[in-house]
């Protein structure tokens, strides 16, 4: 076998297994030798350069713009837009919403409750708050300052539940206040709110608290948005929003016979 | 040239090499922009593609757009023809989508595609050097690099590297080039390339084993113009000590 038949050879059958004869030439021919290990060198190092390049995400874009013009997509399918936190926001605040309307509708049947019963048979109740209501109410609903722990907070909430007049004022307020300050006047009356006494049907009682775990999980949830963003005005509403339904609930539940204990 | 065939050695393999990708594919996706339905047989979407179904166009394109971007770019050397070469033949694809038949690979079809538009494209620039007719004629021995037999080798063992090699590349004729692309970087059969260029198979194995000589040459220039300029810079070195 001469050179060119090893060039032949190679051609035809490529880099793999080379017959007896082929190998026998190679031993003697040192410049077939050098061709076949430049060969392999060279195949080698092609095999590592990279099969697939990511093209640019323009192509794509220019490509679907050229697909529509030519009305080839006959029925054009939006990437769908991923859906604005908000969107799971009004999802989360839908059941909440439902939650909160059958806590109203309980207030209403639990003040009939009330106000048809006999007064002799109305439980003696409790109504000071466990903690001393040291500072003024004003401030606590007004003033910024920190979450206040629940031992040590005023009871808000518990003292205006007392007069429909001050209620309203709370209610009002908390609806307008800045979000920050308003964990601090609800955290002692739902502070107090696991140990409050059964004075209905315990189901209306579940329902309450599981209202309120809700709204909870609710405003915990908007207080991360916020964090996250201070100036999200939308999760500031809700929470404003959530803050109101809450007082509400708490308000709600003293009202139709809890007390603290 | 020889006219395409269906070979089922051909559709197999290259479905492997699709489906091997593609979830690499999906994953740096997947964190762009929306997945397309990863639940989808190329069969599928290439059914809804010929409905006109944007979605499944799209499907189309990500399983198969790396690849031949990296094809248009090592034929043209250049991200921007690449890209609107690459463009031009998934266009042409899909204009033509509706007489798919799946007589060959789908994969073989857009790569047949992808290479007509280069080499159009290239011949419109009318290179220099070899003419498209030398390198893709199975007659063109005559043009093909010659072996100096018997003259003092310059081994490249150890001097074949990533960037050396993509350089040589870029000076093959694109004939040439095309298939070592296909065969040596991408990993395509003979029979797929004879498919995909509308050659015979005998003319696709000649055709690369001209490119590995040519480009053994070239990368022979390369190691003994880099060891001229070492010489040159010792010898301007020992003679700044002097």
């Amino acid at each position: 076998m001469q050179c060119k038949d090893i060039e032949n050879v190679l051609e035809s059958e490529g880099l793999g297994t080379l017959s007896a004869e082929a190998r026998e030439h190679l031993a003697e021919c040192s410049s077939c030798q050098g061709l076949l290990a430049d060969f392999h060198s060279i195949v080698a190092v092609a095999q590592t350069l990279p099969a697939e390049i990511e093209p640019p995400a323009r192509v794509w874009v220019s490509l679907r713009a050229q697909l529509e013009a030519e009305g080839l997509i006959k029925e054009p399918v939006e990437a769908p837009e991923p859906a604005p936190w908000w969107e799971s926001l009004r999802l989360l605040f839908q059941p909440r919403a439902l939650a909160t309307a059958t806590a109203g509708l309980l207030l209403v049947a639990g003040t009939l409750y009330f106000t048809h019963r006999p007064l002799n048979t109305t439980p003696v109740v409790n109504t000071q708050p466990a903690v001393q209501p040291s500072p003024p109410q004003q401030a606590s609903v007004s003033a910024p300052q920190p979450a206040v722990p629940a031992a040590s907070a005023p009871a808000t909430v518990t003292e205006v539940a007392h007069t429909p007049a001050a209620k309203s004022h709370g209610t009002k307020g908390l609806a307008s206040s800045p979000t920050e300050n308003l964990s601090a006047p609800l955290a002692p009356a739902e502070g107090s709110s696991p140990d409050m006494q059964l004075a209905g049907d315990a189901s209306v009682d579940a329902s309450f608290r599981q209202n309120l775990r809700t709204l909870n999980q609710f405003i915990a949830e908007c207080q991360r948005r916020l964090k996250q963003n201070p100036q999200d005005d939308l999760a500031r509403e809700y929470l404003n929003m959530a803050y109101q339904q809450k007082a509400d609930l708490l308000a709600a539940m003293m009202e139709n016979g809890r007390s603290e204990h | 040239m020889c006219a395409s065939t269906a070979i089922p050695g051909t559709t197999l393999g290259a479905i492997r090499r699709i489906r091997s990708s593609s979830g690499a594919a999906t994953g740096q996706l997947a964190r762009q922009r929306p997945a397309p339905p990863v639940a989808w047989t190329e069969a599928e979407a290439i059914r809804l593609a010929q409905a006109g179904n944007a979605a499944a166009f799209e499907f189309l394109y990500q399983l198969h757009s790396r690849r031949v971007y990296a094809l248009c770019l090592r034929m043209v050397g250049n991200p921007a023809d690449a890209e609107d070469l690459m463009q031009e033949a998934f266009l042409q694809l899909y204009r033509k989508i509706g007489t798919f038949r799946g007589e060959s690979a789908f994969s073989t079809w857009l790569h047949r595609m992808t290479v007509n538009v280069v080499l159009m494209r290239l011949r419109k620039k009318s290179l220099p050097t070899d003419s498209l007719e030398e390198t893709i004629e199975p007659d063109a021995e005559s043009s093909a690099p010659k072996r100096d037999v018997g003259a003092p080798d310059l081994r490249l063992s150890g001097a074949v590297d990533r960037v050396n090699l993509e350089r040589s590349i870029e000076k093959l004729p694109p004939g040439y080039r095309t298939v070592f692309v296909l065969h040596d970087v991408q990993g395509y059969e003979h029979n797929e390339i004879a498919d995909i260029m509308g050659c015979s198979v005998g003319n696709s194995k000649s055709q690369l084993h001209k490119a590995r000589t040519r480009l053994r040459e070239l990368l022979q220039e390369e190691v003994r113009e880099q060891a001229r300029e070492e010489r040159k810079a010792a010898k301007t070195q020992s003679g700044s000590l002097d």
